[in-house]
């Protein structure tokens, strides 16, 4: 296990892909890693102070990584534990392994993701499990949970996978969706618009949109674009 | 001054095959040994490589507002970073590069001069504002006028001197090098919803037909005697049977004769290739085509040729961009532009198992293979077909049968019974691909600098790590494939830009325009002018177009 916790406080983005197989190297290795703080390139002993504890593919994350970004990003097996908030983009690209945040994340959590878990115990920002702008399918399998609130844009093109929020989320929930699951436990704002495919259910009230119809179980949409996605009520 | 000793050079403008010989270099041309003081010239060794002129891109994509539109829609584009700042700009881009990438990534293949291909005039000042933020290259650019309402209304008159004076007008206010045209006609009816099919089809509200237009633009280009003939993108672009309108159009200059030059163009002939009636049975018609460009020494082609891969479609047509939206579900950008014309854009990949995108690969390369090397020049029609890095790809298969056996392995079936690639024996030489690429172009566009090393040609060279005394294209094609990308010193207007495939140093090209002012009499069309301005136009004649002196280093190339 590698335990990371942050030299001092960051007054710009710390931009860092950070996967547990970091937690494989020699610590020298792990020192000089490199990494941007803003526009300057350091290595993480710079930024962190770095612990190693055997050799497993995990990493704990200890302190306020909320302007650290990246983390995660593409990682395909071990394990990310943050004891605090998380930056943006984290687990982004994920194919697989877990990332699990004890505090808050922000936007793009998970975003284009193919497999793997993320757990937030706290709230997530925008965008989770969305495609980056300009790519044609978000997330595509995996699961993503939030154990609170979450904003808008969830799932956007989202393809394959399950994002569960067990509290409320925002607005444009699914957008474009393709595929996959979004459930949200709470409340939510405009869900479905333009989806092709795929399943929302949502517990508590949102706004359909008016390209949905009634079917059997809840509705059926967007007829925009021909969609045949679902939108159910739990 | 330059001394290159001992290269092999190959110069088809000059019949050089291959002869060891050296070149020398002073104030930016080239010249003859006697001209220099080899005791002050840097020498560059080029013992057993291969000399040729710098490549000349006559048919791309790479300033204006259809570009630029395209990166702003294409946000995964930028995502690709080619060149991080240091001496050099930072250039970005997949498929649809940045400004300095265009100019970087054209000097890394020994590439020296590219023309834009289509600007709506009215966006000229943002077309060379674009073309003055691209290094290295001289560069040019080619204004449409097939769907200009002054256009239609001197064709539908008959009135071919007043046209020839807007022409005039039209290239100098837009600092243009040309008389380009796209779907003449086309995109008039689009504006209605429509198109025109056929060279007959009326264009509504003018009464006229594409034929009129095509052929008064011809006419009035040969009087006018401009160094670039009408440079055409054909009706119909795009549609399963399109190969007859494309063979119609050539025909439409039959009996027209330029001794410097051809008197049509027809531009990426590719994608007005296609025989059969639908999607469904959609064939190759380019064997027909071929036939009749190489029975005509009037009209030259380029080949448009798709590159599996990312690309973007972005053209002038209008309708044609809409149908294709239409087809992939892709993204879809169109604009209009005042009464000139209008622009589509549409994000596209070619996959190698799709059958009308391999149908569409291999359309292109019998184009490159059947039409005799001195009539078709290679272009990607970047960004449509794909990316210019891709140039030496389609060299070395031009030159090796093998290598095109491999490619069809991988490619749709569907090519096996739609066209006849798999048949073709042509094996094209290194002179045939560096006069595709150089000597070809250049004539084609009226460069007589360009595209050759004879005395007194711009000193633009590039030099290759191949040497064709030893070398088999036809069995060594991927060191053909990979040699031409990574020329052993590119050399622009004297400078060495590029060492061993890496930029070495940022050179500023020129822009070359066009002024045939002389030879008409602006006179006689200013009430239209003004009246058309008033009318219909949101800016004021006098705010239209570009000062020359707004130009970073212009060439004005007048015509008497
Ligand atoms: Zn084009």
């Amino acid at each position: 296990m590698l335990i990371l916790k942050p030299k001092f406080e960051f007054d710009v983005s710390v931009e860092a892909e950070l996967t547990p197989e970091l937690a494989e190297k020699s610590l020298e290795e792990i020192k000089n890693f490199r990494v941007w703080y803003g526009k300057f390139e350091k290595t993480l002993g710079e930024l962190f102070d770095v612990q190693k504890e055997g050799d497993g593919k995990k990493l704990l994350l200890d302190g306020d990584f909320s302007k650290v970004k990246w983390v995660g990003s593409g990682m395909d097996d071990g394990e990310i534990v943050i004891k605090g908030n998380i930056g943006a983009n984290c687990g982004a690209y994920m194919k697989g392994g877990r990332i699990t945040i004890e505090g808050n994340a922000d936007d793009w959590l998970g975003a284009e993701m193919k497999g793997g878990e993320i757990i937030v115990n706290g709230n997530a920002k925008n965008l989770i499990g969305c495609a980056y702008y300009g790519n044609p399918s978000g997330m595509q399998g995996g699961k993503i949970l939030i154990e609170g609130d979450a904003g808008n844009y969830i799932g956007e093109k989202m393809a394959g996978g399950t994002i569960e929020i067990k509290g409320n989320a925002g607005d444009f929930i699914g957008t474009e969706m393709k595929g996959g699951e979004i459930i949200i436990h709470g409340d939510c704002g405009y869900a479905g618009g333009d989806m092709k495919s795929g399943t929302i259910k949502i517990g508590g009230e949102f706004d359909l949109l008016p390209t949905f119809r009634k079917s059997e179980d809840g509705w059926t949409g967007d007829i925009l674009v021909g969609g045949e996605g679902k939108i159910l009520k739990i | 001054m330059l001394w290159i000793k001992n290269g092999i050079v190959i110069d088809p403008k000059n019949k050089v095959d291959g002869e060891k010989m050296d070149v020398f270099i002073k104030d930016g041309k080239i010249v003859d040994e006697s001209e220099v003081n080899k005791e002050e010239c840097k020498v560059i060794d080029a013992n057993n490589k291969l000399v040729v002129a710098g490549g000349v891109e006559m048919h791309a994509h790479i300033a204006g507002s259809k570009i630029n539109v395209g990166r702003t829609m294409r946000p995964e584009e930028m995502r690709i970073v080619r060149h991080t700042a240091n001496k050099l700009r930072v250039s970005l881009g997949r498929v649809l590069l940045t400004s300095p990438a265009i100019g970087y990534e054209y000097a890394k293949i020994g590439y020296t001069t590219a023309v834009e291909a289509a600007s709506p005039p009215i966006g000229s000042p943002h077309t060379h504002e674009e073309l003055d933020a691209i290094p290295i290259v001289d560069k040019a650019m080619l204004p449409v006028f097939g769907n200009w309402h002054f256009v239609f209304k001197y064709v539908a008159e008959k009135d071919r001197e007043k046209l020839k004076a807007f022409i005039a007008w039209a290239i100098e206010r837009t600092k243009g090098y040309g008389v380009k045209v796209v779907n003449p006609g086309g995109v008039e009816a689009w504006m209605y919803g429509g198109n025109v099919k056929n060279l007959e089809d009326e264009v509504p509200n003018w009464g006229v037909t594409p034929k009129e237009i095509i052929t008064e633009l011809v006419k009035s280009n040969e009087e006018l005697d401009l160094p670039h003939s009408v440079h055409l993108h054909c009706n119909n672009l795009g549609n399963p049977g399109n190969y007859q309108t494309t063979i119609e159009t050539m025909k439409l200059v039959s009996g027209l004769a330029n001794k410097k030059r051809q008197t049509l163009h027809v531009t990426h002939v590719q994608f007005n290739a296609y025989a059969g009636s639908s999607w469904r049975d959609v064939a190759s018609g380019a064997e027909e085509i071929a036939k009749v460009v190489n029975s005509m020494d009037n009209v030259t082609i380029d080949m448009g040729q798709a590159i599996f891969g990312h690309a973007t479609a972005m053209t002038g047509d209008a309708p044609f961009q809409f149908t294709l939206h239409k087809l992939t579900g892709s993204r879809w950008v169109n604009k209009d532009s005042e009464i000139e014309g209008g622009a589509g854009i549409v994000p596209i990949v070619y996959l190698p198992k799709n059958p009308v995108h391999a149908l569409q690969w291999a359309i292109g390369l019998e184009l490159g293979l059947l039409v005799d090397s001195d009539k078709v020049v290679l272009t990607t029609d970047y960004p449509n077909g794909g990316p210019f890095t891709e140039y030496p790809y389609v060299m070395a298969m031009l030159m090796s049968r093998k290598m095109r056996e491999k490619e069809l392995e991988r490619v749709s079936p569907y090519v096996q019974k739609a066209t006849s690639l798999p048949a073709i024996e042509v094996e094209k030489t290194l002179y045939d691909v560096i006069q595709m690429t150089r000597s070809l172009p250049a004539r084609v566009m009226g460069m007589e600098n360009k595209g050759h090393l004879g005395i007194g040609a711009d000193a633009d060279v590039a030099i290759y790590s191949i040497n064709p005394d030893d070398v088999d294209p036809a069995a060594q094609y991927e060191l053909i494939n990979s040699e031409f990308r990574k020329p052993v010193y590119t050399i622009k207007g004297g400078e060495i830009v590029v060492k061993d495939g890496a930029v070495v140093a940022e050179s500023w090209g020129r822009t070359f325009w066009v002024d045939a002012r002389k030879k008409v009499s602006l006179e006689s069309i200013d009430e239209d002018l003004n009246s058309f301005f008033s009318s219909y136009y949101t800016i004021q004649r006098k705010n239209y177009g570009i000062q020359e002196e707004w130009l970073r280093n212009p060439v004005r190339v007048e015509v008497n």
